[in-house]
């Protein structure tokens, strides 16, 4: 319960930032695509360093996290196959919906309601992606590794 | 305060401010960052039948509430179906914009799936805490998101 309302709560801030600063906007996100800006490449650089000083200073600090009071750390995984046939769908699709999953949700609290059809998109390809892997699964029995819940993130 | 909040905020308030919030959380909650689980968890609890909803979802709701706190705290709340330039890129015509828009909603869903990752997961959270995964991920959607924005430019001359 305190977990989602911190989820909430930090959404909302992520939500207002992308608002504020225009993420939401069809032509920021074009213009910075067509490098004629570099305002958004600043931004993300920026948020990444300030991300990166202060999650080395929570764990060389061995800090504790609030909530169920374990140590402060993260896992990283190596580059697989699946990462760049991966990416290279969701650039075509950013490039094209000028939106990603963090602005979209953004877009539709400020009242774009063109995001409705691009989450409607996405949550339709989260559904194939599972389809598609259970097909695969079915094919292939006992794969090694279980994974049933991969939660985006590393 | 209204007048700052009235304009745009610029990339070295904007971006550090989000930096902060990955470390938030990271503080609060010792959970990764970003917007793309929120989608996939809720897909879950929908269509394979997931007991628990999440956080990821409640952050997703949480990030449509921001997004609606500031239009109120700028321009004001003003609900519409135009996209910027995205109207003279494809065209205004409604359909249109459903085919494209979902079509492209698609191509992000499954390839950020597949990826593991999104703008915020990968590009900014996994790429902060060093993650080899998400270094390739950020250099493929950038490059690639590039190169087909610039085609679609050259090709509708817009």
């Amino acid at each position: 319960m305190k977990l989602k309302a911190v989820g909430f709560t930090i959404g909302a801030a992520f939500g207002f930032i992308i608002g504020w600063a225009r993420l939401t906007d069809y032509d920021v996100v074009r213009d910075m695509l067509l490098l004629r800006h570099p305002d958004v490449f600043l931004l993300m650089m920026s948020a990444m360093v300030t991300a990166a000083i202060g999650a080395r200073l929570l764990r060389a600090l061995h800090v504790r996290s609030v909530l169920d009071a374990t140590p402060i750390a993260w896992t990283t995984q190596p580059p697989q196959r699946k990462h760049v046939a991966g990416s290279v769908l969701f650039g075509i699709g950013w490039s094209l919906a000028g939106t990603c999953p963090g602005p979209v949700a953004a877009q539709l609290g400020r009242g774009q309601f063109a995001a409705l059809f691009t989450i409607g998109g996405l949550l339709a390809g989260v559904f194939l992606h599972d389809r598609l892997r259970v097909r695969r699964k079915a094919q292939i029995p006992r794969t090694t590794g279980q994974q049933t819940t991969a939660v985006a993130g590393l | 305060m209204e007048g700052i909040l009235a304009t745009r905020a610029p990339w070295y308030i904007a971006g550090p401010l989000i930096g902060a919030l990955v470390v938030l959380l990271l503080w609060l909650a010792n959970k990764p960052f970003g917007a793309l689980g929120g989608y996939i968890e809720f897909e879950e609890w929908v269509a394979r039948s997931r007991r628990d909803l999440g956080w990821r979802p409640l952050f997703i709701a949480g990030v449509v509430a921001g997004g609606l706190l500031s239009a109120l705290t700028s321009t004001g709340w003003r609900p519409t179906l135009t996209y910027g330039s995205f109207d003279v890129v494809f065209g205004s015509a409604l359909w249109v914009k459903a085919v494209v828009l979902f079509s492209a909603g698609l191509l992000i869903g499954l390839g950020g799936r597949m990826a593991g990752g999104c703008t915020s997961g990968h590009g900014i959270c996994g790429m902060s805490l060093g993650s080899p995964a998400s270094m390739v991920c950020t250099a493929t959607f950038m490059a690639t998101a590039v190169m087909c924005a610039l085609a679609l430019a050259w090709m509708s001359g817009a």
